[in-house]
């Protein structure tokens, strides 16, 4: 079991209710997308997930552990474990490409380990062959601003990748890129997270992405879990309905007129 | 008008200022300009020519100019790297209390000058090259600290804080997501600082604290302007050559 969330709420501290009565149950190895409109929670739930914030009710678990009774050291042996891609990774600019890849793995490095690897990288291979899948190999020793936004996110998952975390999560991880960009890159992430057997969960704002590339999928509205279905079994009625009030034209472009098969919820509107 | 007045009363009241200031001082421009002090400065100028260039000679400036050169560039290091420690609680990373405090150090380390600080340490550490390095490092690291916070405030807090979320401890960190941020920056400000420093440590020799400015009041007070001259020439050689070099180094940081 990767997460378990029983009964969970989150009210930040100026009094806002992020989040209530989450109960959520995720199992190795699963893909899921979450989806909802702005300001429904997504990204307060991902923190929560990321131990960046910790429930203000219910029990959370992850990976087996309860962040919230957790020590320091625990609490950082557990987040070495918890993969967090950014939707702008966040890369020194002056750094080489093997140095960002490498910080993946500060978490489980003795200091004096990281300080020798910041001036003479000692896992050169490993970083390769995290950047390999990618077909990053050869900027193996690029300065991070060399290279263009779609290759930084690149790097920002392999360095996900090479930190070896077992919970990957994603916060709009495509939300900057075009069309073409966002496909590739998510299509990259699924792949990579299926061969290794990792749970991914990321939050998007584009619909079809996530019906496309993920097999299950959260509809989040007012902190509150609205429907989590495979996504094969999600239609237009829930969309409707999760995106309701919620400036309608605007979402409505992506939705089909009528209820369609269920071979094919969506149209590609990306392609 | 009544703008033009006031200009007016202004222009009054600053010449006067200006008169009175003459008198005060007793203040002689006028006898500056004599015919015959025109020909002593002259002849006072002509003597430092030509510049006593006799081998040992040569060679004591030659180690001067090391000495100088060796002030300068330990001094700076230090200051450097004492500026960097008390940057990082100048810019708050330990603390409300440590960045007050640290801040009341640096701004007093900055405000007291180069000169007096080496005449303090020459009191305190003896004369020679010593006192010469701690004045510079005093004072180049209530400098480098301050500008090395401002670097590190503006640095982006980003990529720190994601390695922090992925189990990073907090030096390691700092060290893979701000560091990288900030380092060329505090490189190319060091290199700065040591362009100052060495004409700071061929002036630090007038109140004993040793290298080339030494050398150049004992000659000066010895009457041996030949002999001075070759160590100004010296002076002027070893500040271009490090200007030159700090200039081209920034550079290639930049």
């Amino acid at each position: 079991m990767s997460i378990r969330l029983d009964g969970v709420g989150l009210t930040h501290a100026n009094g806002y209710q992020a989040l209530q009565q989450i109960d959520l149950t995720i199992t190795r190895g699963e893909r899921v997308a979450i989806i909802g409109p702005s300001g429904a929670g997504k990204t307060s739930l991902l923190r929560l997930l990321g131990t960046g914030l910790m429930p203000s009710a219910g029990q959370l678990r992850i990976l087996d552990e309860q962040p919230a009774s957790l020590g320091r050291g625990a609490l950082r042996r557990l987040r070495a474990r918890i993969g967090l891609i950014h939707q702008s990774p966040p890369l020194p600019p002056r750094q080489r490409v093997v140095t960002a890849v490498l910080a993946g793995r500060l978490g489980q490095w003795s200091l004096l380990r990281a300080l020798v690897s910041l001036c003479y990288p000692l896992d050169a291979a490993g970083a390769r062959a995290a950047l390999e899948p990618l077909d990053l190999e050869d900027k193996l020793f690029a300065r991070c601003d060399q290279l263009s936004g779609g290759q930084l996110q690149r790097v920002g998952i392999a360095r996900v990748l090479y930190q070896q975390a077992d919970l990957l999560l994603a916060d709009e991880p495509v939300s900057a890129m075009d069309p073409v960009l966002a496909e590739h890159t998510l299509g990259l992430l699924s792949r990579v997270a299926g061969q290794r057997g990792l749970t991914l969960v990321a939050s998007l704002h584009a619909v079809d992405l996530a019906l496309r590339h993920f097999p299950r999928v959260i509809g989040l509205r007012d902190g509150q879990v609205l429907f989590d279905l495979p996504a094969a079994e999600v239609g237009q009625r829930h969309l409707a309905q999760l995106y309701s009030n919620d400036s309608l034209a605007e979402h409505a472009a992506p939705l089909p007129a009528t209820e369609p098969l269920p071979a094919e919820r969506m149209p590609r509107r990306c392609t | 008008m009544k703008r033009h007045i006031e200009a007016l009363l202004w222009l009054t009241l600053i010449g006067a200022a200006l008169v009175w200031s003459f008198s005060w001082l007793q203040l002689d421009l006028i006898g500056l300009l004599r015919h015959d002090s025109l020909r002593q400065m002259g002849d006072y100028a002509g003597s430092f020519f030509p510049p006593d260039t006799s081998p040992a000679w040569l060679r004591q400036i030659f180690k001067g100019a090391l000495e100088t050169l060796a002030i300068s560039a330990i001094g700076t290091l230090l200051a450097a790297l004492a500026g960097a420690g008390l940057s990082l609680l100048a810019a708050g990373r330990l603390g409300q209390l440590a960045k007050a405090l640290s801040r009341l150090l640096l701004n007093a380390l900055r405000s007291v000058p180069e000169l007096v600080w080496a005449a303090l340490m020459v009191l305190a550490a003896g004369l020679g090259p010593f006192a010469g390095t701690l004045a510079l490092a005093l004072h180049t690291a209530g400098v480098l600290g301050r500008l090395f916070a401002e670097a590190l405030e503006n640095a982006p807090a980003e990529p720190a804080r994601a390695l922090r979320q992925a189990g990073a401890g907090p030096l390691a960190a700092f060290c893979y997501g701000t560091l990288p941020g900030v380092l060329t920056q505090w490189l190319s400000y060091t290199l700065y600082r040591w362009e100052n420093n060495i004409r700071m440590a061929a002036v630090l020799g007038f109140v004993g604290a040793g290298g080339l400015g030494q050398m150049l009041y004992f000659t000066l007070s010895l009457f041996q302007q030949s002999r001075a001259a070759s160590v100004i020439l010296a002076m002027l050689v070893l500040v271009l050559l490090v200007d030159a070099l700090s200039a081209w180094l920034r550079n290639r940081l930049g």
